[in-house]
């Protein structure tokens, strides 16, 4: 019972993580149709990115999501101006080439700037933990369980409340129609692509406190993605958190109970399972009532 | 494509008389590097099939390399006794058989899937053969299979496998030639331009896929084979590797979607870059390989083909 119970824990906790790593993707994919091959770097830079930040001011690394989410804002910007753009309008694998083209590059000069080793990121109270009942939990563990929720209810309250969530979703719904109202299209995919990355980089600094993190691990991360967003739905925060914690409790069960080699196995039969039964994911597509 | 066939014809068996007369000439390094050219052809071939001509891309062609190469090993290793001549023709048969009937099984699931998620689901696939010849014991994936020798003794086994390789390229080359002539072909070209349009025009789309994905599957199978004897002993991570997946695709994109030599210039062209040309860098290759995708994609996203087709139209 108490296995059960702290395997569920771990599970959901693990689940917070992937959904967060996955609402970028999920943006990106239910805005632009562009699968981000390049996605799982985005995370890993905003894991660096905490590394450095957190080492050179010592500050606790969950203060650095702030200005780390900032520059990987620029960064996502640019990077689809200058680079997606010109792919986007041609057939979905262009897209998806280009983008896996820039993970090969990214992922090769990651491993010279910061070596190929494992590195993680020790807040200070990397050992505290707290028993709740029969389950132990790591005040690690929980702030980014914490820290995952509060961010991705920001994106769902961007996306629902603010003027730019609305200029987004009208975008994803009626490109051609929001246009016609005066939306400046390239601008908005710009800016979603924008507000995806530094949602990936906020997860990469999540990820890095709790699990090790090398520059091997994008192709992982970006797969891992795809699945949730698979499994919960394009496009929306609501889907990517199902869809994570889908994922999360499915390959903590498996590691636990099957084999610790199996939860890759589970998940892509997970994932094969729930394309032919429910393409669309379990929430459905977020943008898809008008199309 | 007006082009004259026989002169097609000719250029083919002229290059094919060059290439096989190579190792006579060449230095042994240069046969290696031919090897891998021919070997990442047959394979770029066997992809296109389905890739190119139907426009499945598949993400994901590296689960039957994997395949066919591990069922080989197995039945190989319960028949010691053979001839090593004999061995070679029973792997194969053994090897392309199991790619068939596995492709045949997932086929019927997989293909309704378009676009994007196939290749996802694809390289999914991939991924779980990988993992179950890894960590199930029988098939000693995680151990490594070795392979028995196979060259004749009076020849070098390096010559050996760059003729053995020529001559699989050939032939997935004269079948993919033979399916683009035929009915099968231009369907499957119908399923590529609008696949709805193309079943309710009468075109059997479920069947032609179906037997696409069987071909293509097989075929890449038989290269395994043939992969997993030259290397003389595999693992898990020696077949079944996604920069394969990804290669399979720059071949095409390189050298043209969807005609009949574009996976072949483009695997010469790549692997000569890669090998030779940046031979000796070998912690810039990933940065080079993706360097070359993400120009590929902006510059040409015809691929040499489609340079090639595009300067004659501007001096016609």
């Amino acid at each position: 019972m108490n296995l059960i119970a702290q395997t569920l824990a771990d599970g959901l906790v693990l689940g917070g993580i992937y959904a967060l790593a996955a609402v970028g993707f999920s943006l990106i994919f239910g805005v632009l149709h562009v699968i981000n091959l390049s996605h799982g770097i985005l995370v890993l830079m905003g894991a660096y990115l905490a590394l450095i930040f957190s080492e050179a001011l010592h500050i606790d690394p969950l203060l650095c999501i702030p200005p780390v989410m900032a520059v990987l804002f620029c960064v996502g910007y640019a990077y689809q101006r200058f680079l997606i753009q010109r792919a986007v309008d041609r057939a979905s694998v262009n897209s998806m080439l280009l983008t896996f083209g820039v993970a090969l590059m990214l992922q090769n000069a990651m491993i010279w700037v910061f070596s190929p080793d494992m590195k993680s990121i020790t807040p200070s109270y990397a050992f505290t933990s707290l028993k709740l009942g029969p389950v132990n939990l790591d005040a690690v563990r929980l702030s980014a369980l914490a820290a995952s929720l509060i961010l991705l209810s920001c994106l769902a309250a961007l996306l629902r409340f603010s003027p730019l969530g609305r200029v987004i979703r009208a975008t994803a719904q009626q490109t051609m129609a929001a246009r016609l109202c005066g939306v400046n299209v390239r601008h908005v995919y710009a800016l979603t692509f924008a507000v995806s990355a530094a949602f990936a980089g906020a997860a990469g600094i999540v990820i890095g406190i709790i699990l090790p993190f090398s520059p091997m691990d994008e192709g992982a991360w970006t797969l891992n993605a795809f699945v949730v967003v698979v499994l919960g739905g394009v496009g929306s925060p609501a889907g990517a958190l199902i869809g994570g914690l889908l994922l999360g409790l499915v390959s903590t069960l498996t590691a636990q109970y099957i084999g610790p080699a199996f939860p890759n196995v589970t998940m892509f039969l997970l994932l094969v399972l729930l394309l032919l039964v429910r393409p669309n994911g379990l929430l459905g597509n977020a943008f898809a009532p008008s199309r | 494509m007006t082009r004259n066939p026989t002169l097609i014809f000719v250029l083919v068996a002229a290059a094919v008389v060059v290439l096989a007369a190579g190792p006579l000439f060449l230095p042994p390094f240069y046969v290696r590097v031919g090897q891998l050219m021919l070997y990442s052809a047959g394979l770029g071939l066997a992809w296109a099939i389905l890739g190119g001509l139907a426009g499945y891309v598949s993400f994901g062609h590296a689960a039957f390399i994997g395949v066919g190469a591990f069922t080989a090993g197995l039945v190989e290793g319960q028949l010691t006794g053979l001839p090593p001549l004999l061995l070679l023709p029973v792997g194969l048969l053994a090897g392309a058989g199991c790619c068939g009937i596995l492709a045949a099984l997932i086929a019927y699931p997989i293909l309704r899937l378009r676009g994007t998620f196939f290749a996802i689901a694809m390289l999914g696939v991939s991924h779980v053969c990988a993992e179950l010849t890894n960590n199930i014991d029988f098939f000693q994936g995680s151990m490594g299979l070795n392979f028995p020798p196979i060259a004749p003794s009076g020849m070098d086994p390096a010559n050996f496998f760059y003729e053995l390789y020529l001559a699989a390229a050939l032939f997935i080359l004269l079948i993919s030639w033979l399916v683009r002539r035929s009915r099968f072909g231009a369907g499957l070209l119908s399923i590529r331009e609008d696949e709805d349009t193309a079943r309710m025009l009468g075109v059997p789309t479920e069947r032609y896929k179906r037997l696409a994905f069987v071909l293509s599957a097989v075929l890449t199978g038989v290269m395994g084979v043939i992969y997993a004897h030259s290397l003389g002993y595999i693992t898990t991570d020696s077949v079944y590797r996604d920069d394969t997946n990804l290669s399979l695709i720059v071949y095409s994109l390189l050298g043209g979607m969807g005609t009949l030599f574009g996976p072949v210039i483009g695997a010469f062209l790549l692997v000569f870059v890669t090998q030779v040309i940046l031979g000796r860098l070998l912690d810039f290759h990933l940065f080079a390989t993706g360097l070359v995708l993400v120009v590929l994609v902006l510059a040409a996203p015809g691929g040499v083909a489609g340079l090639l087709k595009k300067r004659k139209g501007t001096a016609a």
